[in-house]
């Protein structure tokens, strides 16, 4: 049933190599080089979702980024597949259908209103949230559309009580510039579109039948850019991320903090096809991420490999759709009764509560089950996530498999079981139990993931674990989950808005980047002012190219930070308080080592005039003389400590006397003086 | 000129000239090169309703997207793609140990599926149909159905209401165990109403059912409530014209409220049928129907009904406000409407200016009835010296009938008694099929206060 899923917007879900690289050693990230990626066919598309700054959601007028303090109500719902444009269920429509789940939205009075459980038509869309994804798709130079049309994208896990997300196309085909020089990448970066859409609820547990979500952040409004999949290492996903990102965020309409901004991986490698790793909150993790499921997708290559070698057919593992396949199937045995007694207390539970035992045979597949998949995890977890997730078996453990001898049954039971089941020594057995109605579809997933394996890669979505490893969340819904939304009307987008966004647009990440470097910082300052919040205070001070640019982006970099750290608000300063400043630097009236303590007090003491503070660090004429008083003052200690090299008394000297003299004396003039005084002092 | 239609459906000037032009039609794959950048996709049908200036176009993701004429340089055409979409048939499974239910559809749609490129909604109504979509009808009973019309619920009247009550009474002379009616839900307690009055003391139930959500959706009531429907139909104890609805916004049961006292009280709640001056007559809830009033009309095994198929459609429901012209009241008369229904105010007043008018209508032999717009509560007149003064003009008070009924019942007497005004009014102030109550239950009217502790701690219990 896998196989026949695809998303549309993906013109194939396989990586377009077909040749896997089945002796590729597996290695850990820091050993990769891009040509070990471009040798597995690495490549990696990147779905990167942003909450946008609204007062309202998208489709109602409840207040957008609140978060739930207080539950006011609860309200239960189902999803039912709808058919699809064939007149079918469609895989995700049938796999959420079996699990019968029974969905329950928590609401606060504040956050949520008849709109968000589906209990009164959509409002007008939000005109801001509008404006501000054309702003966003102009930024990614991508063509507009001139009349936005909601969709509704189906959405059958409870996410969204319609059981449909409403989103709209913004914008197609465009491309920013991917410049990345530590990583040797210097190109575009295509961006395939630009949809906004409406948040889905915070999932609060999922346990057995019953899956449990927030409703506050429902309905708020969201851009979701997706870049073509052309990031070919698992650095160049995390810096495209970055980018991509950081491109809404210069509108300065975004929503920052938890939750505000996540991305969904696309990962394939070579034989493999594409899957969907969930709800990246941190950049930072995404490099992992990807790396293990590169490698996950190679191995379940592997096994592929290995089971057409041993040439077992797709058919020989169907099980009939409806009924207890224990009844049905030559492959599944009810073992209650073998197992009744046994030694191994879930199993024995089970029994004596009245559930299930089932023993599933899946031919050929001895050893496999074992074979790794991710890092400490093997090929036996694709099953059981599977089965956990659509049978919602809650016992832990819920089954067992004939690959781990020394956990579960003994080998004389395993012996009995295969006996049963009418296993061979090439046969892996699986044992699962719980509910009997539950059971029968453990069976059955077990079956459908086994021929999934088969095929190799199956289409699914996968959530992320703190590990970097990943875990099945659902089947990749099928093609023809989006149609119209017959609740709103087309929405015209006049010229005039593009004109009015498009002339007043903020400065592209990557043009402010080459100003900054065009002013002498160097990349790496480049960049780090690009990213920082104070870098439009850095604009405002009207720095030319050279020396002072440098400084100012460095004492910024320096001060901010740490003044942040040891607690102090972070309150920037207008450009015109710090203006004055630099004025004086370039007149020389203050030193520019002066220049970082200066802009510290002068961001940390909000209430003390500019000018005031400036007075501090100007060069007074009295400075020889306090210079002269204080290598006076350790001149004593000087000497003692000359005993031991010049070199090192010098360095405790200036430590000494520059924190007095900073700003007020340039450093070489104190350390002269100080040479002057040892030099004196030593030889009388 | 229809060929154009087809050809180029719901597109107007200036974006058919376009068409044209690059010799493109709807269902045509294109590349249009356009001042906002290049797009590909397949030219949909243009709805009535939107404007003239957008050609649009669904794309491969699956989104559709609009293109202002004005900004077309021109149209490639790439392909052509088009297709029909229908129900799958899937043969109605018959088991003849299980009871057979008659479907008679209105034109509400109960089951349905999507052309999901316009996002139209094309109903499932044949059993075949039905069953494709809705499969687990087969496990209830077997199921005939007859699409009687195809008008949308507001479109809903005495034409309709007569052919719907002789075909009900066709379906249960045929031998059927219970009859389901699908309809829009707007009207659908006008229409349960007229059914009470025309259809009296049917053997089997005569359920009527809708959706408050589109069943194309996954969150969709339809399901649910034609399940709960027909399995009340099929096997529900209560022989009597009723509305078979969601009971909370969540999905937990359905309730079956007698057809003379359900009103819609919610313009998109799933909830929004409600029992008004009683309690419902029972849950549904998962293949069982748990009667809740004592006194419902049970199951029978004979055939007999009473079927009284009339309607006087010169008769209107007056909404009464404070400062009532009487002129409105004139112009009624004049127009020869024959009986009027008023929705009074409190215990059932109007004001002293519209007397003249209500004595009028007495001498015109208008016959006026007194409801009340509180909904909830009984009319009575002789509390108040304005009540008597009403009486004294010839209003006669309808006691606990909700307006809406009162209009209905009072278009279906003056119908069956075309020449006979006593008789008409005699069985206005007679209850037929519980439209007037001799008693208000403690819990008939119970409309919460949100807000209030004890309702929050409640609704967090029990809502769901
Ligand atoms: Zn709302």
């Amino acid at each position: 049933m896998s196989n026949t899923s695809a998303d549309p917007r993906f013109a194939t879900d396989f990586n377009p190599r077909t040749d896997p690289p089945l002796d590729f050693t597996d290695k850990s990230l820091g050993e990769m080089t891009a040509d070990d990626y471009r040798a597995l066919g690495f490549m990696c598309g990147l779905e990167v979702h942003q909450q946008i700054l609204t007062r309202g959601k998208l489709f109602c007028r409840c207040p957008a980024g609140r978060r739930a303090h207080e539950l006011d109500a609860e309200v239960l719902r189902h999803m039912r597949p709808t058919l699809s444009e064939l007149g079918e269920y469609d895989g995700t429509a049938l796999m959420e259908f079996k699990t019968k789940k029974e969905i329950v939205y928590l609401l606060e009075r504040e956050s949520v209103c008849t709109y968000e459980i589906d209990d009164t038509p959509p409002f007008e869309i939000d005109e801001e949230a509008v404006k501000t994804s054309i702003e966003v798709a102009s930024l990614f130079n991508l063509n507009l559309v001139s009349e936005l049309h909601v969709m509704r994208k189906q959405y059958l896990d409870g996410s969204i009580p319609t059981g449909f997300q409403r989103t709209a196309m913004i914008g197609l085909s465009g491309s920013i510039p991917f410049r990345v020089p530590e990583l040797g990448v210097d190109r575009e970066l295509r961006i395939r579109q630009l949809s906004l859409e409406e948040d889905s609820c915070r999932e609060v547990s999922d346990v057995g039948h019953r899956i449990t979500f927030w409703t506050d952040r429902l309905g708020t409004p969201l851009t979701e850019a997706v870049t073509e999949p052309e990031l070919l290492t698992p650095l160049e996903v995390f810096a495209g991320a970055h980018l991509v990102a950081r491109t809404a965020q210069i509108t300065g309409k975004v929503r920052r903090g938890p939750g505000a901004a996540r991305q969904d991986t696309n990962v394939s490698v070579a034989g493999g096809r594409r899957t969907e790793i969930k709800g990246v909150q941190h950049h930072s993790a995404l490099p992992l991420l990807v790396h293990v499921e590169a490698f996950r997708q190679l191995n379940l290559l592997r096994v592929k490999a290995e089971l057409k070698h041993r040439g077992v057919p797709s058919e020989m593992l169907q099980l009939p759709v409806k009924g207890l396949p224990w009844e049905l199937s030559p492959l599944v045995a009810d073992v209650g009764d073998a197992l009744r007694g046994v030694d191994f207390g879930p199993i024995r539970d089970a029994l004596e509560t009245g559930q299930t035992v089932a023993c599933v045979r899946l031919p050929t597949f001895a050893g496999l089950l074992a074979h790794t998949t991710q890092p400490g995890v093997t090929f036996a977890r694709e099953f059981a996530e599977r089965v956990r997730v659509i049978s919602c078996l809650t016992a832990r453990p819920f089954m067992i498999h004939s690959d781990v001898k020394d956990y579960g049954i003994s080998s004389t039971k395993w012996r009995q079981l295969r006996q049963r089941l009418h296993a061979n020594k090439w046969d892996a057995l699986m044992v699962v139990w719980g509910p009997t109605a539950d059971v029968a579809t453990a069976a059955r997933e077990i079956c459908n993931r086994a021929q999934d394996a088969l095929a190799g890669v199956p289409a699914e979505t996968r959530q992320a674990f703190v590990d970097g490893t990943t875990g099945f969340e659902r089947i990749l819904p099928g093609a023809d989950r989006m149609y119209p939304d017959t609740d709103t009307p087309p929405l015209r987008i006049p010229n005039q808005w593009v004109a009015d966004i498009q002339s007043d647009l903020p400065e592209r990440p990557w043009n402010r980047l080459l100003r900054y470097e065009a002013l002498g910082l160097s990349p790496a300052l480049a960049r780090s002012l690009e990213q920082a919040s104070w870098s439009f205070l850095f604009d405002g001070l009207g720095l030319h190219e050279g020396a002072l640019a440098r400084r100012v982006a460095f004492a910024l970099e320096r001060c901010l930070p740490y003044l942040r750290r040891s607690g102090v608000d972070p309150w920037l300063p207008a450009a015109m308080r710090v203006r004055p400043l630099i004025e004086a630097v370039e007149n020389q009236r203050v030193r520019v080592e002066a220049l970082e303590a200066c802009l510290c007090a002068l961001v940390s003491e909000p209430d003390v005039q500019s000018d005031k503070i400036l007075a501090r660090f100007m060069i007074k004429k009295d400075e020889p003389a306090k210079l002269e008083v204080l290598a006076d003052q350790i001149g004593e200690r000087l000497v003692e400590i000359g005993a031991k090299g010049e070199d090192v008394a010098l360095r405790w000297a200036m430590g000494q006397v520059m924190p007095h003299m900073l700003g007020r004396m340039s450093p070489a003039v104190v350390e002269g003086k100080l040479k002057e005084v040892l030099a004196a002092r030593s030889h009388p | 000129m229809s060929d154009d239609k087809e050809l180029y459906k719901g597109y107007r000037e200036p974006c058919l000239a376009i068409m044209k032009r690059f010799g493109i039609t709807v269902w045509s794959e294109v590349r249009a090169h356009t001042s906002r950048g290049q797009f590909e996709g397949l030219v949909l049908p243009r709805s009535e309703t939107s404007d003239a200036d957008h050609l649009v176009l669904k794309l491969i993701s699956g989104y559709n997207m609009g293109i202002r004429y004005d900004t077309i340089e021109s149209l490639e055409k790439t392909g052509y793609r088009e297709a029909h979409y229908k129900i799958p048939e899937k043969a109605f499974p018959t088991d003849p140990s299980k009871p057979r239910v008659k479907l008679l559809g209105t034109g509400g749609t109960i089951a349905s599926r999507l052309d999901y490129r316009t996002g139209a909604v094309i109903p499932a109504f044949s059993p075949g149909e039905l069953y494709g979509s809705v499969p687990e009808l087969a496990d209830i009973c077997n199921l005939d159905t007859d699409k009687l019309f195809g008008v949308f619920s507001e479109n809903m009247g005495p034409e309709q209401y007569l052919t719907l009550a002789e075909n009900v009474g066709a379906a249960i002379a045929k031998g059927y165990d219970g009859v389901v009616i699908g309809h829009g839900t707007d009207t659908m307690h006008h229409t349960a109403a007229a059914l009470s009055f025309m259809v009296q003391n049917p053997p089997v139930p005569v359920i009527m059912v809708g959706s408050q959500r589109s069943s194309d959706r996954p969150s969709s009531d339809a399901a649910q409530n034609l399940l709960s429907a027909t399995w009340a139909a099929a096997h529900g104890p209560i022989a009597e014209v009723m509305v078979c609805m969601f009971g909370p916004t969540s999905d937990r049961y359905n309730l079956l409220h007698r057809g003379t006292r359900v009103r819609k009280m919610h313009s998109s709640y799933r909830s929004t049928f409600r029992t008004l001056g009683d309690i419902p007559l029972a849950m549904v809830e998962c293949g069982k129907v748990e009667p809740l009033k004592k006194d419902y009309a049970p199951r029978r095994d004979d055939r007999n009904v009473t079927i009284q198929a009339f309607f006087e459609e010169r008769v209107t429901l007056l909404y009464y406000y404070p400062n009532m012209h009487p002129d409105l009241l004139e112009s009624m008369i004049d127009l020869g409407y024959k009986g009027i229904i008023i929705a009074g105010t409190g215990l059932g007043h109007v004001n002293r200016k519209i007397y003249p008018a209500l004595e009028h209508a007495k001498r015109a032999g208008v016959q006026v009835y007194m409801t009340l717009q509180t909904l909830w509560g009984f009319v009575q007149m002789h509390v108040y010296e304005t009540g008597r003064e009403i009486l004294e003009l010839g209003v006669v008070p309808l006691a606990n009938m909700l307006p809406e009924v009162g209009y209905i019942k009072l278009g279906w007497a003056l119908g069956v008694h075309p020449n006979d005004p006593e008789a008409a009014k005699q069985l206005m102030m007679t209850s037929v099929a519980g439209e007037m109550t001799s008693r208000e239950p403690h819990d008939g009217y119970l409309i919460f206060q949100g807000g209030i502790p004890e309702v929050k701690d409640f609704l967090e219990r029990v809502w769901q």
